[in-house]
């Protein structure tokens, strides 16, 4: 990540939004990223924050992703700042613990960017986007049930008619699959718990 | 939903009360999913008042694999062919941004050798996906030979890509810690011939296509894009450069060797047509990028010295903890990859920021107000690959 002062960053934005608990998630290891964790009821005022603030301004959004961490779920937005002196880049976390209705605030109105991008972490993940103009789902068809990328999805049996995954088109023993049975009943006995 | 294009008070029905009802009426259209001017299976819902657009709703998902899920089940040496089939015109681009990232969480040091050749054949793949930009959009626009000519050039690096890697398309050539296969000098050499060929040819295309009166008429000071829709809506690339901002991750945050080269930023202005923002400058960006990219070729082929082409790395791949975002600049603007990993053989979360995926959404904003034909021409300029929208 480059030309951002991480600690600097979260205690500006805990100056400047209260209640907004950020965070720096540091590592040890040079070669990986940092990124800032903030509350996921502040997310519109901390990304207002960024985008408006003189110091360290952030004026594009490139992209907004959810990662299903099975006990929780976050949603990373990584915004940019394209400048020719001081370029710079952010992972800005939040987590959501709720895995029947997920839901945090749009940042649209910032951001026309994250429109396509919000329906699409809703179209993954679930997660739902207060205030979205147009919350409909966007890769996959409007009726299509589940959200592909939690880790424990499974495919509807049939859609429209159609078999999904037919029996005699399948090889089980693929380790693609292995791995995937493995997924989902780890996070099945992580429901149960 | 009301049409915010006002075009007046209606006429009074004369003849047919019913007939005069329907004109005023916004009429649906579709374009697409199979339709030339959208380049593969976009669909785009356009609401029409006679001629002009009142709403154009982009639905995507026609190509949607969902390769994100596919990666979490692969381990990191299987996901690179899977990242080919994004953008299937670059896929020398979109491989070596994935194994990037992949590789900056390893720590691998890559040869000097295996960096040039992958500065050379991702510019190579470059100019290939430009020629193909070039041989379409005049397609679109009414033009059918310069897309023979485009081919034509394009065939000569395809050639080259197959006797390295085997395949034409998708390549799967960059590897973990360097490039499958060495260039020969032979192949080098006909590398060097094809730059002076591409000179003269992108002259040619130049006075064929982008000095053409027609031409310019068609595409000048149509779907202007302003630099502060450009960062609201988070466009990168062509689309960023053809609006005046002189921004290049090649130059502005240098990956790789690229650092060592010397080379310019070709961006939009109105000194020759049209205004910055606009069908041609962003067409014309491309272009000079072409210019831009055979220069790089020159150096790269001066600079080459003989050594590996593979790092060492081990044979089962596990990234430490923790995660990595690059970005990388391709033809079509820039490719995010997002890599979280939880220590294990497979990725725990690949997210891939596709430009054209942000590229499409700018439509729904620079559609109203136009003809249905310089929609078309918009699209065109904004070079959309449906791999890359729909993943």
């Amino acid at each position: 990540m480059l030309n951002v002062d991480f600690n600097k960053l979260a205690e500006l934005i805990n100056q400047n939004v209260s209640g907004a608990n950020a965070t720096v998630n540091t590592t040890e290891d040079a070669k990986t990223d940092s990124s800032i964790s903030v509350e996921a009821s502040k997310i519109f005022s901390v990304v207002e924050f960024l985008k408006t603030n003189k110091e360290m301004p952030f004026n594009a959004l490139q992209a907004v992703s959810g990662v299903d961490y099975v006990e929780w779920m976050e949603v990373c937005y990584i915004m940019a700042h394209f400048d020719l002196t001081t370029p710079r880049e952010l992972i800005l976390k939040v987590k959501v613990t709720d895995r029947v209705s997920p839901a945090v605030d749009s940042v649209v109105s910032l951001y026309p960017a994250a429109n396509f991008q919000e329906r699409e972490c809703y179209d993954m993940f679930g997660i739902k986007f207060n205030n979205h103009p147009d919350p409909r789902r966007i890769l996959c068809p409007d009726d299509w049930e589940g959200f592909p990328l939690r880790k424990d999805y499974v495919a509807q049996k049939v859609y429209n008619g159609m078999e999904v995954f037919p029996d005699h088109k399948m090889n089980y023993d693929d380790r693609e699959f292995i791995v995937r049975q493995d997924m989902i009943k780890k996070a099945q006995t992580q429901a149960a718990n | 939903m009301q049409s915010k294009w006002d075009i007046g008070e209606p006429e009074k029905p004369t003849i047919n009360s019913e007939t005069e009802q329907l004109k005023s009426d916004l009429l649906t259209l579709n374009m697409g999913p199979q339709h030339p001017a959208t380049h593969g299976v976009l669909r785009l819902e356009i609401w029409t008042d006679s001629e002009i657009v009142a709403h154009a709703i982009p639905h995507l998902g026609y190509l949607h694999r969902c390769m994100e899920k596919h990666a979490e089940n692969l381990d990191y040496r299987g996901v690179i062919p899977f990242v080919d089939r994004l953008d299937y015109l670059a896929a020398m681009n979109m491989e070596w941004t994935y194994v990037a990232a992949v590789e900056k969480m390893l720590g691998t040091e890559v040869p000097r050798r295996a960096e040039l050749i992958r500065i050379l054949v991702a510019e190579l793949n470059r100019i290939a996906s430009h020629m193909m930009a070039f041989g379409t959009y005049a397609i679109d626009l009414g033009a059918f030979t310069p897309f023979l000519y485009a081919f034509d050039e394009r065939e000569k690096i395809l050639r080259l890509f197959e006797e390295v890697s085997g395949a034409r398309l998708l390549y799967n050539y960059i590897w973990i810690g360097g490039v499958w296969n060495d260039w020969t000098d032979e192949q080098l050499e006909r590398v060097a011939n094809f730059c002076d060929v591409m000179e003269e040819e992108i002259k040619k295309y130049n006075e064929l296509v982008s000095m053409n009166k027609i031409f310019i008429e068609r595409t000048a000071n149509v779907g202007v894009v302003s630099i502060e829709d450009c960062f609201a809506y988070g466009a990168t690339g062509p689309i960023l450069r053809g609006s005046g901002m002189k921004w290049d991750l090649r130059k502005n945050m240098p990956y790789g060797l690229y650092s060592e080269f010397d080379f310019d930023i070709p961006v939009g202005s109105s000194e020759v047509a049209g205004q910055a923002g606009d069908c041609w400058n962003r067409y014309m960006v491309r272009m000079n990028e072409v210019n831009e990219s055979v220069k790089i070729i020159r150096q790269v082929i001066q600079k080459m010295e003989p050594g590996p082409v593979m790092g060492k790395v081990s044979k089962i791949i596990k990234l430490p903890k923790g995660e990595v975002y690059v970005r990388h600049e391709c033809p079509r603007g820039e490719l995010g990859v997002h890599l979280i990993s939880d220590g294990g053989k497979t990725p725990y979360r690949l997210k891939v920021k596709s430009p054209c995926f942000t590229h499409v959404s700018m439509l729904p904003h620079i559609a109203p107000g136009q003809m249905i034909a310089d929609l078309v021409a918009t699209v065109g300029s904004i070079d959309i690959v449906l791999g890359e929208v729909d993943r």
